[in-house]
């Protein structure tokens, strides 16, 4: 072989070498498939955004709709209730259970779980094949942000989501802005259940419920107990004499009246001047964006003269 | 077919009704039409058209494999029941009696509220703890009955239930105590097969088949035991030794289809009660009979408890008393041969 041949062909080898993977490679695109570990420490792929989403709890139909994923769920528990629109879709069961036929039915891409949900559920649904997430129950605002992040990731709404952290931040300073320069705050009591009124439940320590009392300037009586839903005596609601009550079962027929006619309830301040208000405990309970309604609205009812 | 044998017969028909319904009702609505095509098709091997697939996906891997579990705890349940019934000699005997229910209960709250990471294991905690506690309190009972070298049945029933209240008053202050665990617990307690697939059933399928399999071959010591323990014991029957081993292959039994399937309380006391009034009290077809009977009447709870509030379910616990109580007075009230025990 001359040597003229020799230095053609490596020539002609090098402009192959150069030419060739810039003509196979394709444009590069960004991967569709989402690889996110939810809360029970499971790896969950999606191979593009999820098209056909079954709710298993309120505060993830909540979410979903308000990530602008709402066209892409199909199924719900039956507790979903908000926005209206989830009301109209097919449920899937509920607080005595979930119904794993109808799940599977719906032909779901993702199943999206919370905190309510049952780790024999998530592992029954993934062993009949469909793609369950875990969203954790978030403790802080920061970690509902989060939650919200994740859900638009899931979905293919990053953009929407985020705008509306962005949105749910600005709302939650603007009310920090009023409520931090206060050096006092009146003291609060929330009736989640009085079923028994001489040991009803309140929200304690690690709940939304206490977290957003606070935040609205207020002192929780229910901090100094123990557990998320604790329960607390008469006695101990005496001794605290919260100013202002907040009835969070109002949805379940409590009134300011009906309080006042508890047999030793009429010694607290709260119902000496009358500063009873019902509320929708769904804004505190249910770990979405609404828990920024419910803080906007605690901040309202609890310092009046600053939200005008 | 004689008429010894009609018992089986009509047992094993209404059986095969209970299985059949339980296939093909659920909360999603398949046409027996195509239910049909799906059966046959599953046998030839032929590939279902696409729009049965789902169906035909929903009865192989959701409900073919809770009716066997279900089937199975039916029949554990009510075969133990008519075992501790003739062993005790007491109209009143469930397989609950001397603690299996509420030392499950507590094994089963106890794993509960321990937050266990997510894995096989993790969530194989609440069955094995469920089944550990079973076991532990039906031997503890044992152990605090015995007097020298006897058990006397009146002391295991009390021992039973002495303990029972114990082990049942420290399961609600665990779930008065706890925060996220009380409705998982309320359900297990109330009894419904909450896990899916044929993990449950091959785990429990052991345990069962050697504790049934004793109890169908204990039917001739639990009617010698009839007589009384002394005229058992002089007939030759080494009575200590043969309660102990049907009661511990009740105990086997029942404890582990509790273990998957929660309390399901009734079948136990009512199938092999309604299986007397109806075919006679001989345990040689007492047992067999409440066996059979007793899966397909957990199936027809199961059954309704799905269907009623579709898609929601009843827990089982609560079918099988509201449907099966006013049959039992039924039963009870039409019975030809009254004072039949």
């Amino acid at each position: 072989m001359s040597r003229k041949l020799v230095f053609l062909l490596l020539a002609l080898a090098l402009v192959l070498a150069g030419c060739v993977p810039t003509a196979t490679t394709p444009v590069p695109t960004v991967n569709p498939a989402i690889t996110l570990t939810d809360g029970l420490k499971r790896s969950v792929t999606l191979p593009i955004p999820a098209r056909r989403i079954v709710s298993l709890a309120p505060s993830n139909t909540e979410i979903l709709y308000a990530v602008g994923a709402g066209a892409q769920v199909v199924g719900r528990d039956e507790t979903s209730d908000y926005p209206v629109q989830a009301s109209s879709l097919p449920t899937v069961g509920g607080y005595s259970g979930f119904n794993t036929e109808a799940i599977v039915a719906l032909h779901p891409d993702l199943v999206l779980a919370a905190g309510i949900n049952t780790p024999e559920l998530v592992a029954a649904l993934e062993k009949l094949g469909l793609t369950v997430y875990y969203l954790p129950n978030p403790a802080t605002l920061d970690e509902m942000y989060t939650n919200l992040e994740t859900v638009a990731r899931l979905t293919g709404h990053d953009r929407e989501a985020a705008a509306l952290v962005d949105s749910l931040r600005k709302r939650v300073a603007a009310v920090d802005a009023k409520i931090l320069p206060l050096n006092y705050g009146p003291t609060v009591y929330y009736e989640i259940d009085a079923t028994d009124p001489s040991k009803p439940y309140t929200y304690g320590p690690g709940s939304f419920g206490d977290l957003l009392i606070q935040r609205a300037g207020a002192n929780n009586v229910g901090s100094s107990l123990s557990g998320p839903f604790a329960q607390m005596s008469l006695e101990q609601l005496v001794v605290a004499n919260p100013s202002i009550i907040i009835l969070g079962d109002s949805n379940y027929g409590t009134t300011a009246d009906s309080l006042k006619k508890r047999p030793g309830w009429e010694g607290l301040d709260a119902v000496k001047v009358s500063q009873i208000f019902p509320f929708d405990d769904n804004l505190v309970s249910r770990p979405g964006p609404r828990l920024v309604d419910g803080l906007e609205a605690l901040a309202k009812m609890l310092h009046p003269g600053l939200f005008k | 077919m004689s008429r010894r044998n009609l018992p089986y017969l009509w047992t094993l028909l209404f059986l095969a009704l209970a299985v059949t319904l339980s296939i093909a009702i659920g909360s999603v609505f398949i046409p027996p039409a195509d239910l049909w095509r799906i059966l046959a098709g599953s046998f030839s091997g032929a590939t279902l058209p696409e729009p049965l697939k789902t169906f035909g996906f929903i009865i192989a891997s959701i409900r073919l494999p809770r009716t066997v579990l279900v089937l199975l705890t039916g029949a554990a349940l009510s075969g133990s029941g008519a075992a501790y019934q003739g062993l005790f000699r007491n109209p009143l005997a469930d397989p609950y009696l001397i603690g299996v229910a509420s030392g499950a209960g507590l094994g089963a709250v106890l794993a509960m509220s321990i937050q266990w990471p997510y894995s096989f294991w993790g969530l194989m905690a609440v069955p094995v703890a469920s089944f550990v506690g079973a076991l532990l309190t039906v031997f503890l009972v044992y152990a605090l009955a015995r007097v020298g070298k006897a058990v006397p049945t009146t002391n295991l029933i009390l021992a039973g239930v002495a303990f029972s209240s114990f082990a049942t008053a420290l399961t609600s202050f665990l779930m008065l105590r706890s925060t996220g665990e009380l409705r998982r617990a309320i359900s297990w307690l109330l009894g419904g097969a909450s896990q899916a697939g044929w993990g449950p059933v091959l785990t429990i399928l052991p345990y069962l088949a050697v504790g049934l399999g004793i109890l169908l071959l204990s039917g001739h010591t639990l009617n010698l035991l009839q007589f009384g323990d002394d005229q058992a014991q002089q007939l030759g029957l080494p009575v200590t030794r043969r309660r102990a081993l049907i009661l511990i292959a009740a105990s086997l039994a029942t404890a582990a289809a509790v273990s998957f399937s929660g309390i399901i309380g009734f079948v136990g006391l009512v199938v092999p009660h309604v299986m007397r009034l109806w075919f006679g009290a001989d345990y040689r077809r007492l047992v067999p009979l409440s066996i059979i009977a007793g899966a397909g009447a957990l199936l027809i709870a199961d059954v309704i408890s799905r269907s009623v509030l579709s898609p929601q379910e009843i827990p089982l616990g609560i079918v099988t008393a509201l449907v099966g109580a006013p049959f039992f007075l039924w039963v009870l009230r039409r019975a030809k041969n009254q004072g039949f025990w």
